[in-house]
């Protein structure tokens, strides 16, 4: 299980990039997660909750009522265009840091 | 699912009622019991279901920094504090000049005075500048 203070940093890019690939929910979001890393990270979902609220304030996500479930209706979320552009860049400095932390403890 | 409900409530009793708040712990229900159905499914008691859904909802305090709770930032008081020791520090040197002109005016001696009460708005000053 991955300490959760490692990854914080890169939680924002992780659930953007979900929310580009689709249109995405809360629950499936956590459960994408889940299920991609095996169950060798699980999101807190209060973690989640303060990343939408940040996300969407720096406009980068948008959120709507959408499909309804048994409960009630589903709030979905959105990438907006500057949300792209900021993935995109953090994506190309992620690549970098990657290299540049390899250099250090790979091999 | 009532508990569900309960437990959504006493998490957010701290944060001030606001339209954002209504509308987050909507959403942190619904998706609570979609996770709790969820969960019944793969074939947990409903039970069980609610206290996994809420063990692993983690800790509030993330989400309240999130909102408006954080500690309110201290306003920056220093520009105020400058003025006032100018003011001050003006009317004090005032008085020196007219006591040292109106009871000994053969004798210069304010400037002493004067120069030890500068410092309090210079002080004032690198303060100001240093909270910028």
């Amino acid at each position: 299980m991955i300490r959760s203070d490692i990854i914080r940093g890169h939680l924002d890019s992780i659930i953007l990039r979900l929310i580009l690939e689709k249109d995405r929910y809360g629950y499936e979001i956590s459960k994408e997660i889940s299920l991609r890393t095996d169950n060798r990270f699980q999101i807190k979902e209060a973690t989640l909750y303060a990343v939408f609220q940040r996300l969407e304030k720096k406009e980068l996500i948008e959120s709507y009522l959408g499909g309804v479930s048994q409960g009630g209706k589903r709030k979905y979320y959105k990438i907006t265009m500057l949300g792209k552009a900021y993935l995109n860049e953090i994506v190309t400095e992620w690549k970098e840091l990657k290299e540049i932390i390899d250099l250090f403890l790979e091999g | 699912m009532k508990k569900l409900k309960i437990y959504v409530d006493e998490l957010f009793k701290d944060i001030p009622e606001s339209d954002q708040k209504i509308a987050i712990k909507e959403e942190v229900l619904e998706n609570l019991e979609e996770k709790v159905l969820d969960l019944i499914e793969q074939g947990k008691e409903e039970e069980d279901a609610i206290n996994k859904a809420i063990v692993e909802f983690g800790d509030i305090e993330d989400l309240k920094n999130e909102f408006g709770v954080k500690k309110p930032v201290n306003k920056n008081m220093t520009k105020i504090n400058l003025a006032y020791s100018i003011w001050g520090s003006l009317l004090i040197i005032s008085l020196f000049i007219f006591i040292n002109f109106y009871y000994s005016p053969s004798v210069i001696w304010f400037v002493y005075p004067t120069f030890v009460v500068l410092w309090w708005p210079l002080t004032m000053y690198f303060k100001w500048q240093r909270s910028k």
